[in-house]
């Protein structure tokens, strides 16, 4: 007689192998390479973004008459380039061997480490990059019909520069500097911030994991 | 997730989340997948339980809503693969670990109906009653029974199709 769809399952479900439940124990492990990996993978993204960038500068500069900023401009971005992959290589030599939650707490530090490391390099990478694409727009060719007009205009002028717009320029490119890391922080945070809540949201969990009392 | 709430608040309710959760994927690894974030959002929500229902219909509820979410990421991740490599959709063959035969094919053909049909037949099989499948399920009990018998005879369409 054919079976019903009831006994079927009854039945089935009488051998004791068809309810034999997987170990959990692997969940959180691929959690954090998957946090750990789609960082490292933008954080790749950023770095070609920030060479693309500095060529494009360089070549632009090069046509707008003003080589000279673009070459500074080009050699501080390459170096925060550089400074990106020695980052990266150093991120790569974390060990994933280690529980995941010590694997997480690495990577924790490493970004905390690169976050300050960052920050100081800012404290003059902001400044050189503001002062750069101010004075090099100032004495660029497509700025000649400006330079002229100011000159007409006014005798506020410093080397040929308009005094007080150099000053508030000059300012800002100081204030940059002085809260680089607080605003590298939150430039992290902007580019990052979804996967840096994932991180932390897994450490808490696991905290609490490690002590449920 | 310590040791003791798994033992005592989900390795007795093991068998409901393994049955849900084979009927949702058609391999080892998903099967693997599904488990374990199961058991890893009954410990993240246990603090939500609310003692209107029993522990194990909220499990039932929990398991259901997990494995429909994860159903349509795999499926969306799938789209995506086959849009980027221009495979052409070739359906993967269902896992058969049960030593049981005529339950394997019980569970191909499960996994042929549509996510809701397989929610109300699997709560059907575990004998819940009409009220608490449609509580789990979160739709009226009037038309349960009509459902039920409509996926029966087709459920029996599918076995007699593999067995001819």
């Amino acid at each position: 007689m054919e079976k019903s769809i009831e006994s079927i399952w009854k039945d089935g479900f009488l051998k004791r192998e068809a309810l034999v439940a997987p170990k959990v124990n692997d969940l959180y492990n691929r959690k954090s390479v998957h946090i750990i990996d789609k960082f490292a993978r933008l954080f790749r993204v950023n770095l070609w973004a920030i060479i693309t960038a500095s060529v494009v500068l360089l070549g632009a500069s090069y046509f707008a008459g003003a080589l000279i900023a673009g070459s500074i401009m080009f050699i501080t971005l390459m170096y925060i380039a550089y400074t990106a992959k020695f980052e990266m290589d150093a991120l790569n030599k974390v060990d994933k061997g280690q529980s995941s939650y010590n694997y997480l707490k690495s990577f924790q530090n490493w970004l905390n480490r690169s976050i300050e490391r960052y920050g100081k390099l800012y404290r003059i990478v902001y400044p050189t990059l503001i002062l750069s694409f101010y004075f090099g727009l100032w004495f660029s060719d497509i700025f000649a019909g400006v330079r002229q007009k100011v000159a007409e205009s006014t005798d506020d002028l410093f080397f040929g520069m308009h005094s007080y717009s150099s000053i508030v320029v000059i300012i800002g490119a100081l204030i940059m500097g002085f809260f680089a890391k607080a605003i590298h922080r939150q430039d992290v945070k902007f580019v990052y911030g979804g996967i840096l809540k994932k991180l932390d949201n897994a450490l808490n969990e696991m905290e609490e994991l490690r002590d449920p009392d | 997730m310590s040791s003791d709430f798994y033992t005592l608040s989900i390795l007795p309710h093991a068998g409901i989340i393994i049955k849900i959760c084979r009927a949702y994927t058609d391999n080892e690894a998903d099967f693997d997948d599904y488990y374990q974030e199961v058991c890893l959002q009954i410990w993240r929500s246990k603090d939500n339980f609310k003692a209107e229902s029993k522990w194990s219909t909220w499990i039932y509820r929990l398991t259901l809503n997990v494995c429909l979410t994860l159903l349509k990421k795999t499926k969306k991740k799938k789209h995506f693969f086959s849009a980027e490599h221009q495979i052409v959709d070739v359906p993967e063959e269902s896992h058969t670990d049960f030593s049981d035969e005529a339950l394997a094919q019980l569970y191909i053909a499960i996994r042929q109906l549509s996510e809701i049909d397989r929610a109300v037949i699997l709560l059907y099989l575990e004998e819940k009653s009409y009220k608490e499948i449609s509580e789990i399920i979160g739709t009226s009990a009037n038309n349960i029974g009509v459902r039920i018998n409509r996926i029966k005879e087709r459920l029996k369409k599918l076995l007699d199709g593999k067995v001819n």
